[in-house]
């Protein structure tokens, strides 16, 4: 009786006192069910989690900003390619190996570990499929042949009233699958991690689907001036037939009403499969956070475990990072979609060198739809641009 | 009262700077203590009286302008970018005391148990005890004391792991079993039993303890044993919160170096497992693994001299297409300001006619432009007006005129045509307004005389109004001149620099102007930031700028104007 009243006490105790805060800074998707998390966490440990609501391509510069000066979250949500970087400056805290972590996909894992150490919870992953509007195509296409044909039927249907096929040919992460698909890749995965000095942007392959895209365009099957924001909401409008596009625009079309499915990326050629980007969100730690202690348990204990982790499915569904979580949301078919998807695709380098990368294969595929330089000449000068940049 | 206000004044800089100095701002705490200095010296001197008129603006100068300056100028000089974020100090620091640089020694993890003092039932969460069980042998541990600090953090703190015996604390009851004991009673005081992993009851507890006592206690103890062995709170492979036995990976060690035939000694960082001095380059520091390979583990900000200044001119990254940019960022200012002139002065000329009726309503619909923010009109500039596919432009106003649409951002020549278009619609209306007030200035007399004398319109232009508007106008084309030369956020805005040159190393577009150009260098491009180079750059384009404003300025004789 006596030991009850203590704990009873206890908990009273937490009414009384100032409490260690905890700050997540989080983009959109994060904001609600982070929230209610904390709200659960607080009940439990007395410590009120703040979530604040950033910008999800704000986070990784206001975090550099802020945290060398003590005054950064605790706990930041964001995509496993900062972890590099992030790094090298010091500001990522090492989440210990612990038991949980088996039940990951290994995948996520080694995205957030860099160096030997792993730098991040992941959470979920994502990469980019075929997204199509069920008005205009009955079914998917499962070759850019394909693709090609139907895109330009649905052209010459609606006079350009309704695109047949959009995505943003200039943007690297989108002519990706085709690069990786036939054969090209960034850096050359050695057992010892990335070797950033073995380029594959301007091999066999990546030349292939360079020349692919130029074909696109000559056909006037995609048009060069495409950008994210038209394609978005092109989509979103029902204006377009095929996008290629990633699990976080998905609530948005649902939302807006259009009637879409997803489907694997079309092959470039029978038997070639396409290969998007992985990407993976996660949780990361401060390591100048004087809450680290907190922070840590906040992930290992709460964050990690099944139930949560499930929460936070339901709140932003995209391929969860847990085994036993992803059984649990087989009936859902987007999901389902992005996941194999995801299955064909490669772990978006993590090393501070893809940063190099980006910029240059931008302008290179600038130049090749704009014809001001053949496929090989750019993607070669790419590669070339990229080098000097590494040394 | 004015003695008070002086009074107040003083407090509150000393507090600054005090502030500024227990937070290792060291130079920016002695220049708010200079500058406090000086203000009492214009006060209380009479030699000085004059100046206290300028302190205020002395004051603003030196925060605003003076100590901007010199960290630009110091960083410049420095590494500060990605990969260098802190100072050597602080590098060092977190390899002796974080952590993170320690290793386990045992994977089994020590039993131990918290007993909390309390305040009739309230429990006191800052007077603890810790109860350990290793090998069998009993020790209580107290409070951990910081031992090493820097500034009000605490960096580490330690406790001894005592005998009991040895201290008055007795254990009721005796027992050698952790979970029979209930309580620690040192005289007056009573410890009770507050957490212990092993207990399930106890275990209750566990949120509690990690939020009120390990958080604020446990994060960076050492507990010390009296074989000098150490024990400290980690994350075990199962998940939970253990003492487990570690041991630091590195010390602080001196090593004599030979430099010149003289023994030089010099404090290196050691690892202690492998006995091997970390190797210190271009400011950062190695490790070796147990492979022989070089891993990367921290690192600081450092001097680097001229080096940063030596990449800009001898980088041929930098250096190649430097001049390229450099000439058309020469000739888009020049076509912004004569230009925006040459759309603002007709404009400022009609609205200065007398005779045009409701000049007030046109005024007002013509400085529209100028008074949307940039960020906007841009924005709407870019994806409005002038986007290839869908861009009002292209799609209604070429078709309707039966011209072809027009590669608004991937030709070279349409896209910097593009961005000139922008910068005069948003720059003719501060060129109206300039002309339209130094247009007030001229006297009517002088028309009436050339009237007379049977001038035309055009030759009254041009030999009256022009020349007097340009004595009033040039010395803000130059200051024009100089901000078109950096406007960075229109470039920005509308192609980001782009196209892309073909066949150049460095991510350079058609319409990169310098700024941008060293912008994308140092943040954009690649690792991270380079905050080092883009001061170097900022201090060169700083002369720049200054020089072509300096023959600008002599070049139109304002000065002479001025002096005579």
């Amino acid at each position: 009786m006596r030991k009850f009243l203590i704990v009873v006490l206890v908990l009273m105790a937490f009414l009384v006192f100032a409490q260690a805060k905890l700050t997540i800074w989080c983009s959109e998707k994060q904001v609600d069910i982070l929230q209610r998390l904390g709200e659960e966490f607080k009940a439990k440990y007395g410590v009120t989690v703040e979530v604040q609501y950033v910008n999800f391509s704000d986070i990784k510069p206001k975090f550099l900003t802020a945290a060398p000066e003590g005054q950064g979250a605790d706990i930041i949500v964001g995509a496993h390619d900062w972890v590099g970087e992030l790094v090298a400056n010091g500001l990522l805290e090492p989440i210990p190996n612990f038991q949980e972590l088996s039940q990951f996909f290994s995948s996520g894992l080694s995205a957030f570990s860099y160096g030997g150490r792993l730098y991040g919870l992941p959470y979920a992953l994502e990469a980019i499929a075929l997204i199509y509007n069920k008005d205009y195509v009955s079914e998917p296409p499962k070759i850019v042949e394909e693709m090609i044909k139907l895109a330009k039927q649905i052209d010459q249907e609606f006079a350009g009233e309704v695109r047949g096929l959009i995505f943003p040919a200039t943007t690297f992460y989108y002519v990706v699958p085709f690069i990786f698909g036939y054969g090209g890749y960034v850096f050359k995965d050695t057992p010892t991690g990335l070797d950033v000095k073995d380029i594959g942007l301007a091999n066999e392959g990546a030349i292939k689907a360079a020349k692919l895209l130029k074909r696109l365009v000559d056909e006037k099957v995609i048009d060069p001036a495409d950008n994210y924001q038209i394609m978005d909401s092109m989509f979103k409008e029902g204006k377009a037939a095929m996008i290629i596009n990633g699990p976080w625009a998905i609530k948005d079309y649902r939302d807006a009403g259009i009637d879409y499915g997803v489907a694997l990326i079309p092959e470039p050629e029978p038997g070639v499969v396409a290969r998007p980007f992985v990407g993976v969100q996660g949780f990361m730690v401060n390591s100048k956070s004087p809450n680290k202690l907190l922070a840590m348990e906040f992930l290992t204990n709460f964050i990690a475990k099944k139930d949560t982790m499930y929460k936070l499915y339901l709140a932003d569904p995209r391929l969860p990072a847990r085994k036993d979580v992803l059984d649990l949301v087989n009936d859902n078919p987007d999901v389902v979609a992005f996941t194999l998807s995801a299955g064909n695709g490669i772990p978006m380098p993590n090393v501070p060198q893809m940063g190099f990368v980006w910029g240059a294969m931008d302008d290179a595929l600038n130049i090749i739809v704009n014809g001001k330089a053949t496929p090989e000449e750019a993607m070669k000068n790419a590669v070339e641009r990229i080098k000097a940049q590494i040394q | 009262m004015s003695l008070c206000f002086i009074g107040f004044l003083n407090v509150f800089f000393f507090w600054i700077a005090f502030f500024l100095f227990s937070n290792a701002y060291y130079v920016l705490g002695a220049f708010f203590l200079g500058l406090v200095l000086l203000i009492d010296f214009f006060i209380f001197n009479p030699k000085g009286y004059p100046y206290r008129y300028v302190a205020p603006a002395l004051v603003l100068l030196t925060i605003l302008v003076i100590y901007p300056i010199y960290f630009t100028v110091k960083t410049a000089f420095t590494n500060y970018g990605t990969g260098h974020y802190m100072s050597k100090e602080e590098a060092i620091e977190r390899l002796l005391y974080d952590p993170v640089y320690t290793y386990q020694i045992e994977d089994e993890a020590v039993e131990y148990k918290v007993f909390l003092a309390y305040d009739g039932l309230i429990p006191i969460y800052d007077d603890f005890l810790l109860l350990f069980k290793i090998n069998g042998e009993i020790f209580v541990a107290e409070k951990p004391v910081p031992v090493k600090r820097k500034g009000r953090e605490v960096l580490l703190s330690e406790a001894q792991l005592l005998v009991i015996e040895s201290t008055d604390y007795q254990l009721v009851p005796r027992s050698e079993d952790l979970s029979e004991i209930r309580m620690i009673i040192s005289g007056e005081k009573t410890y009770r039993a507050f957490y212990s992993p092993r207990e399930e009851f106890l275990r209750l507890n566990a949120p509690v303890f990690k939020s009120r006592i390990a958080q604020f206690y446990l994060q960076k103890a050492d507990f010390v044993h009296p074989n000098g062995n150490k024990y400290a709170l980690r994350i075990d492979r199962t998940g939970e919160w253990s003492f487990l036995r570690i041991e630091r990976l590195y010390r602080l060690d001196l090593t004599q170096t030979m430099e010149n035939d003289r023994p030089k000694t010099r404090l290196v960082v050691v690892n202690n497992r492998t006995n091997r001095p970390l190797i210190e380059r271009e400011g950062s520091f190695y490790d070796v693994n147990e492979k022989g390979e070089e891993v990367y583990l921290i690192g600081y900000i450092d001097f680097v001299g001229w080096k940063n200044f030596a990449r800009v001119l001898r980088d041929p990254r930098i250096a190649g297409p430097f001049l390229k940019i450099f000439a058309w960022t020469f000739l888009w200012a020049l076509l912004s300001v004569v230009l925006s002139l040459a759309v603002g002065l007709p404009f400022a000329l009609v609205l200065n006619d007398p005779k045009l009726k409701g000049r007030n309503i046109y005024r007002t619909l013509l400085i529209i432009p100028w008074a949307i923010p940039v960020f906007i009109s841009a924005l709407v500039w870019r994806n409005g007006l002038l986007n290839e596919s869908y861009g009002v432009i292209n799609k209604f106003l070429l078709p309707a005129l039966g011209l072809p649409a027009i590669k608004w951002m991937n030709d070279p020549f349409w896209a910097r045509v593009g961005v000139l278009l922008v910068n005069i619609w948003l720059t003719y209306p501060y060129m109206m307004t300039i002309s339209l007030g130094a247009l007030q200035g001229i006297p009517y007399e002088l028309y009436e005389a050339a009237m007379i004398d049977g001038a035309g319109k055009m030759k009254r232009f041009w030999n009256i109004t022009f020349p007097l508007l340009m004595t009033v106008i040039a010395p803000l084309l130059v200051s024009s001149f100089a901000f078109s030369f950096n406007n960075f956020t229109i470039i920005y805005l509308i192609t980001g620099g782009g196209p892309p040159i073909p066949g150049s190393t460095t991510p350079t577009g058609y319409t990169d102007i310098l700024i941008s150009y060293v912008y994308k260098l140092a943040f954009q491009a690649g690792t991270g930031q380079d905050f080092g180079l883009a001061a170097a750059i900022s201090i060169l384009i700083f002369f720049l700028v200054g020089g072509i404003s300096y023959v600008n300025f002599r070049f139109s004789g304002v000065f002479e104007e001025v002096g005579r």
